[in-house]
């Protein structure tokens, strides 16, 4: 008797400690459900709300299908799509080659190699918006260092016009995010390595592999996976970026360097000098457009990389 | 004997060339931050001129007293303190306890919390965003303090966060908390006394990572100090300077301002630097 007893004690302690812990769970959860309906799912209703509307920030009022119609023939909007494709592009053919020749030559373990990696990635934890104004006092036309040094070296006779001419300014966005990216890359290939057994790199040696046969046959190969999920937080990440563009050049000379986000940016919330043009209808019908081009481009990149996998 | 020789000199001269290519590398990668440091102790005209020296001719501090004094950098100072402090506590308390709950409650209702972080994580619509929550500020009279700008940064760095902590305690094994429960702890008690303790590793890693997204913060506090000077953090407050008017003007204060923002956070960097890498490869990779 007094052992059931006992028992049926215990199961209703454990029954009420079952709803203290939905309570418990619910409350301790709370901060991060907050969160995520304000800091995520509210705003992303919200856009679809202004869609049609033609929202200054005051009044908002019903235009139909006009955003529509003023994106289509929004000749600065394309361009700017163009242009982060061309970002993106130039980013990815600089960073992901460089970041992962750095980490497989430090993998080796080189003299000194976990200093070298620690000054890579130092610039990962610089502001990017101070890093953009850095550059552009080393990118100015008239006294900026690059143009000294390039000037007493006789690489070139006369400054280079980096933020102002509209055939260079894509380098220098190209430069700083070469500059600010390619350690995070280089850590997560280095990571990855990491993962590779020895075994396979001894046995490779035994087999009388060089370095450059080391690279293509076995850690190529096994870091594969790695490289894919690095490739695409490298592309969706391209994509989204606009923060130290903005503070480089603010997407000039002539909109040459306006990527996508940059110009939505613009039409929320102005530009750096004046607010007045403000159209937030608009700007939310082409955040929804930017969304489905990243995801587009996210989508095709998943694909090829599968029919990749059946072919190798 | 000779072969392995010849090959032995090759490998050297192959890794005197490969080790002097990194130390370039590094060299480029180090030399803006150096340009800035030592360009800010320059005088103006001397950077008004440029040239391609990166010591300045003469040593000066005054760009920092008139950055101080004039430009108001005492209080974008402050401001990026408690932006950078109050990102690390808001997001320290959430993260622990979310993702205690995700790795071990039973409550129902986390799986559809859970699957719409995941579902948030891939729908990203920029700053668009920025424009509903400065709204929602506006009506709850909190747009004229930073605390807005702190939940809003807390709040949108979250997942990484969480995932962080959710795998940590995912790797603690479970019999601790049932040894705790059979001594009578609640499922609140378990999570304070007995795995809080445990988190310190990934509670550091989180700790480095949101105060950097704190600090570093920058299109947020932006929109949300548009007209209100007093509160704006460094990143905000040196980048007005440029784009006021007499801009190119004021490079010294610039140069000042810029190494006030960057110093900080490079000798946090140093300091914990191997932490610093690690959280970043877990964060992304595997979470």
């Amino acid at each position: 008797m007094a052992g059931n007893d006992g028992r049926g004690k215990k199961r209703i302690k454990l029954r009420s400690g079952g709803s203290h812990e939905g309570l418990a769970s619910f409350l301790m959860l709370l901060p991060a459900i907050i969160f995520l309906i304000v800091c995520s799912i509210y705003p992303f209703i919200w856009i679809f709300r202004y869609i049609c509307y033609n929202y200054n920030g005051f009044t908002a009022t019903y235009t139909g299908a006009a955003n529509f119609e003023r994106m289509l023939s929004d000749k600065t909007f394309w361009m700017s799509v163009v242009h982060t494709f061309e970002y993106a592009f130039y980013k990815l053919l600089f960073i992901i080659p460089l970041a992962l020749i750095i980490a497989v030559i430090l993998h080796t373990r080189i003299m000194g190699s976990n200093v070298f990696r620690g000054v890579y990635f130092m610039p990962t934890v610089i502001s990017s918006s101070i890093a953009g104004m850095i550059f552009t006092f080393i990118f100015a036309t008239k006294n900026g260092i690059l143009n000294s040094v390039l000037q007493s070296l006789h690489i070139v006779s006369s400054p280079i016009p980096w933020l102002t001419g509209t055939n260079v300014v894509m380098a220098a966005v190209t430069i700083l995010a070469i500059w600010g990216g390619f350690g995070n890359y280089m850590l997560y290939f280095t990571s990855g390595m990491d993962s590779i057994s020895n075994d396979v790199y001894e046995s490779a040696k035994i087999d009388g592999a060089n370095g450059v046969q080391t690279f293509f046959y076995v850690t190529l190969p096994m870091l594969s996976p790695v490289l894919k999920v690095v490739l695409m937080l490298a592309i969706t990440g391209a994509f989204k970026d606009y923060e130290a563009i903005m503070v480089l050049s603010d997407g000039g000379p002539g909109n040459r360097s306006m990527v996508m986000f940059l110009y939505i940016y613009r039409m929320i919330f102005g530009s750096a000098t004046s607010t007045a043009a403000v159209q937030i209808g608009y700007g939310a019908l082409l955040s929804v457009v930017a969304a489905i081009i990243v995801g587009i481009v996210t989508a095709i990149y998943l694909f090829i990389s599968r029919k990749l996998d059946d072919v190798v | 004997m000779e072969g392995h020789a010849v090959v032995s000199t090759k490998g050297k001269i192959i890794n005197t060339i490969v080790w002097i290519l990194l130390l370039f590398l590094a060299v480029l990668t180090i030399f803006p931050v150096l340009y800035v440091v030592f360009g800010s102790f320059k005088e103006n005209a001397e950077l008004l001129v440029g040239g391609s020296n990166i010591f300045p001719k003469k040593w000066i501090i005054d760009n920092y007293i008139s950055a101080w004094n004039q430009a108001n950098f005492a209080v974008y100072t402050k401001n990026s303190i408690f932006l950078a402090l109050g990102v690390m506590i808001v997001s320290l308390v959430n993260a622990s306890m979310a993702g205690y709950v995700f790795s071990r409650s039973k409550f129902k209702v986390k799986e559809l919390v859970y699957s719409l972080f995941v579902m948030f994580m891939f729908i990203n619509v920029g700053s668009v965003s920025l424009r509903p929550m400065y709204e929602l500020a506006i009506k709850l009279h909190l747009n004229t303090s930073l605390l807005a700008v702190v939940l809003i940064s807390a709040g949108g760095g979250q997942a990484t966060y969480i995932f962080l902590s959710r795998g940590f305690v995912n790797s603690i094994p479970k019999e601790l908390d049932e040894a705790a429960k059979i001594d009578g702890c609640t499922f609140f008690q378990t999570f304070y006394m007995v795995i809080l303790p445990l988190l310190k590793p990934v509670m550091g890693t989180i700790a480095l990572l949101s105060f950097r997204q704190g600090w570093n913060e920058y299109i947020l506090p932006l929109v949300f100090t548009m007209t209100n000077d007093a509160k704006r953090p460094l990143t905000v407050g040196v980048n007005m300077l440029k784009n006021a008017g007499d801009g190119t003007a004021a490079w010294n204060i610039m140069f000042a301002g810029a190494t006030i923002a960057i110093i900080p956070m490079l000798v946090i960097y140093c300091i914990f630097s191997r932490n610093f890498m690690s959280g970043m490869t877990s964060g992304a990779v595997k979470g």
